[in-house]
């Protein structure tokens, strides 16, 4: 056991620095730079030469420079606002997390209830099945502006702007949800009917357990497994998705944060988004493997 | 079966919210009292299209820039937005020598910044030094408003004193601008990098800072002993508001929908397309003039293929500028009619050289040796005729505008290549005329040297100019004293920039804004910026 953790980490690590590495080579091969595309504002009228002088100030100095600078958690300036990396993930990280965290917790709720209940009805069963395709069909951006139109401005049941807190959640909520619920719902649905049709049923059916104790006791926990390396997977959909319905909504976070930054190409911001996302995302991971063993003991042996 | 039931479920989505579209009435009443006495008091829901970006002051000719700052600072003189005419405000008066190389300004007494210090001479004199000199160590660049700076003089505490190298005869208009607000010592003494910060803008306007949640909201709180308004305004004394909450919301008809549902109250940035929703919900839609080089094409004579000015000719005889606004845009884009706006001082009518004439173009093309290939597309000596443009991002339906052109284009044989490039693409390739062999662009400011800003080698440069006697134009408008003359001079350009066809005006760009009807008192700057001072709310 402790080897296999010991081996999932290192990889883990190792999927670290590829991560940061190949986002640093591929922004430095991008044309122009954010210095570039900052400072040739045609209004401030600066020389080619006077642009070069701010290139040096801000000059981050290499690789290695860099690496080292974020093993000390120094992320360096972002040059779009001239204030530290750290401040502005500082600002952006609090707020993501809710969002996404809300918006996990009810995708998760949303795929159980889809595949439980396509487990449990006989005539709605296809329609249930059908929801998933329609909900990864369903473009965020689209989605985000569906609910704004539906709920606020012509039900007015939540302002988009203003308002406390859970009202700003709950539409950037479900609009992070839906997609990200589809392929839990999938996978689960699909383990269901796979486990269903496995010769213990039977038996435990005919020992007289209800069709409620069969699908909960029995059934929920042999599926469960394939359900949750998708769940973790989809980490990595929570985090693109949290950039376009921030975008949409207005709202501040990591999300609001990296478009901004792309479309400055501010690359000290960039490169720490990709490590913070990559961080998060092995973590995340890294727990569903360490979760397997637990659920499955044929693993842990 | 199942395959295709996602898209029947969505297309019936989307008819349900037609149908609660179109079912849900007028939205709010328009019964708003306007002829009531201006109120005090409450808060300003104002949606800003983008965030702003660095907020030092030669920088606020960015929209969202602009908006933040014509509330929180003053000006020299106030150009009224009615005349143009510059008239009194933080200097009460002013004298200018025969010859515009020496401008001395008497200031208002008793005139603070939000931190106490008070707004003189030696403040004035700081701030101006800057935006005429720059200054490398901070790392502050100079202003484009600003030519021909000298130096500043302390005469005493209120009148201050500016030299010129050269005749400087737009710089009383430029002390009216947006980006000469005057900021405190303390301010003005900071680098680059902390100007560019929202906390660290100290002025001395009708409003200050109380609140920011960086890149989504500024909340800017009335000054309560503010008393130095221009005297022409009609409104004197503190801002009737209490407070203007600024949020950011990029979507565009989330900003729409949020003012015709009643969640804001102001917004700017109404597209062309939803002027006519804003309009049937009982609000208002005012288009602003921004008085200056009009949204067009601008050909690059670098250009290996529009070094041939009968190329160029073809392009703006084979352009039609009306099909552009009547299709995509409203009255509130007037169609061009020269290089500049009619708006704009030193406006001359050029309509008559700008007449859409593809028949012109064809022959045009033919003299210069161009010829039709197989595919419609005109080459000469094996090179297509190919010329390559950026969709820009500040233009207002950059890309829908570039399309139509590269249609009308396509029917004289030349290809319009639009690129929607990232920045970093565009901040390199923009400078180069055989990639970009034409620009989208406009510039707003409401004096004759908005025509040089556009066009100088020194300034914008827009078609990467190789032509001397086109700066030595621009030079030689900036510089003239006397006011008739100088429009002389500014329309000897515009014929120019036609003539040599530089340049294929398309309209006169605006600033839409939507605006509930119990808002009262919006005004705005001369090129369009709102300003919140006299704003009051009737509801």
């Amino acid at each position: 056991m402790t080897k296999y953790l010991l081996k999932r980490a290192g990889q883990a690590l190792l999927v670290l620095w590829a991560a940061f590495t190949a986002a640093y080579i591929l922004l430095q091969a991008m044309p122009g730079d954010s210095i570039l595309i900052k400072f040739q504002d045609p209004e401030l009228g600066l020389s080619p030469e006077q642009i070069a002088k701010i290139r040096e100030y801000y000059d981050a100095g290499g690789y290695l420079h860099t690496v080292l600078g974020f093993l000390h958690g120094d992320f360096g300036y972002s040059v779009d606002t001239g204030t530290p990396v750290v401040e502005r993930l500082a600002e952006g990280l609090p707020e993501t997390a809710k969002l996404a965290t809300c918006a996990f917790v009810l995708a998760v709720l949303l795929a159980v209830l889809i595949a439980f209940g396509s487990a449990y009805s006989g005539r709605l069963r296809g329609l249930l099945l059908a929801v998933p395709s329609l909900f990864i069909s369903v473009p965020a951006f689209w989605l985000g502006i569906l609910l704004i139109q539906v709920f606020s401005f012509r039900l007015r049941l939540v302002p988009v702007i203003g308002g406390t807190e859970l009202q700003q959640l709950v539409l950037p909520v479900l609009t992070l949800a839906v997609p990200i619920s589809a392929p839990i719902a999938q996978v689960l649905a699909r383990s269901i009917d796979q486990v269903l049709t496995q010769p213990f049923v039977p038996v435990v059916a005919a020992k007289g357990a209800s069709r409620s104790w069969i699908l909960w006791r029995h059934v929920a926990r042999n599926a469960l497994p394939p359900t949750l390396t998708v769940a973790g997977l989809v980490f990595g959909e929570l985090i693109a998705g949290s950039v376009v319905t921030e975008t949409v909504f207005g709202r501040t976070g990591v999300g609001r944060l990296t478009e901004q930054a792309v479309n400055a190409q501010d690359a000290p911001v960039l490169l720490a988004v990709v490590v913070l996302a990559a961080t998060a995302f092995v973590l995340v991971n890294l727990l569903v493997d360490v979760l397997f063993p637990v659920l499955d003991p044929r693993l842990a042996t | 079966m199942s395959s295709f039931r996602p898209a029947v479920v969505t297309v019936a989505m989307l008819a349900a919210v037609g149908l609660l579209t179109s079912c849900g009435g007028s939205g709010t009443g328009a019964q708003a009292k306007s002829d009531g006495e201006p109120v005090y008091g409450g808060t300003l829901t104002y949606l800003e299209h983008q965030p702003p970006t660095c907020l030092y002051l030669p920088a606020a000719g960015f929209y969202p820039n602009g908006g933040v700052l014509n509330q929180l600072t003053d000006k020299l003189t106030w150009q009224n937005p009615e005349t143009l005419k510059i008239e009194p405000w933080i200097a009460t008066k002013w004298e200018i020598n025969e010859d515009a190389t020496e401008y001395t300004f008497h200031l208002r007494d008793g005139v603070t910044f939000s931190d106490g210090t008070p707004l003189d001479a030696e403040a004035v004199a700081a701030n101006f030094d800057v935006y005429g000199r720059g200054d490398d160590k901070l790392k502050l660049p100079p202003a484009e408003f600003v030519n021909n700076y000298e130096r500043s003089e302390v005469i005493d505490a209120r009148t201050v004193r500016f030299h010129f190298g050269k005749p400087s005869p737009g710089f009383l208009q430029g002390t009216s601008v947006i980006g000469a607000g005057l900021v405190s010592k303390k301010t003005i003494g900071l680098p680059y990098e902390e100007q560019c910060q929202l906390k660290n803008i100290i002025g001395s306007g009708p409003f200050t800072v109380a609140k920011q949640v960086v890149d989504k909201e500024i909340d800017l709180q009335a000054r309560k002993d503010y008393n130095w308004a221009p005297p022409s305004s009609a409104h004197q004394g503190r801002a009737y508001l209490d407070l203007v909450k600024i949020i950011v919301t990029p979507e565009d008809n989330v900003r729409v929908g949020a003012l015709t549902s009643g969640q804001a109250d102001y917004v700017r940035y109404v597209q062309a397309y939803d002027e006519a929703t804003v309009k049937s919900a009982g609000f208002v839609v005012q288009g602003e003039p921004t008085r200056g080089v009009n949204n067009g094409l601008y050909l690059r004579p670098a250009n290996s293929i529009l070094k041939d000015i009968r190329v160029r000719k073809a392009l703006q005889a084979g352009t039609d500028a009306k099909e552009v606004v009547d299709t995509l845009f409203t009255d509130n884009y007037p169609v061009a009619t020269s290089v500049l706006s009619h708006q704009a001082a030193g406006y001359v009518d050029l309509s008559d050289k700008l007449a859409y004439d593809p028949g012109k173009a064809g022959e045009l093309l033919d003299e210069a040796g161009w010829t039709r290939g197989a595919d419609g597309v005109r080459e000469k000596d094996g090179v297509k005729l190919r010329l390559g443009v950026f969709v820009a991002g500040p233009q207002p339906l950059s890309k829908q505008t570039l399309e139509l052109v590269a249609q009308q284009w396509a029917k004289i044989g030349v290809k319009l290549e639009i690129r929607p490039a990232d920045a970093g693409t565009q901040a390199v390739d923009i400078k180069d005329a055989e990639k970009t062999a034409v620009n989208h662009s406009m510039v707003g400011r409401a004096d004759q040297d908005v025509i040089k800003s556009q066009f100088h080698t020194k300034n914008r440069d827009v078609i990467l100019s190789n032509d001397t006697k086109l700066d030595q134009l621009l030079e030689e408008e900036s510089a003239l004293a006397d006011e008739t003359r100088r429009n002389e001079k500014v329309a000897e350009i515009q014929r120019y920039v036609i003539d040599q066809g530089y340049a294929i005006p398309l309209f006169e760009e605006p600033q839409v804004y939507g605006i509930a009807p119990y808002v009262h008192g919006a005004a705005f700057e001369a090129v369009g910026r709102p300003s919140f001072y006299a704003v009051w709310l009737g509801k």
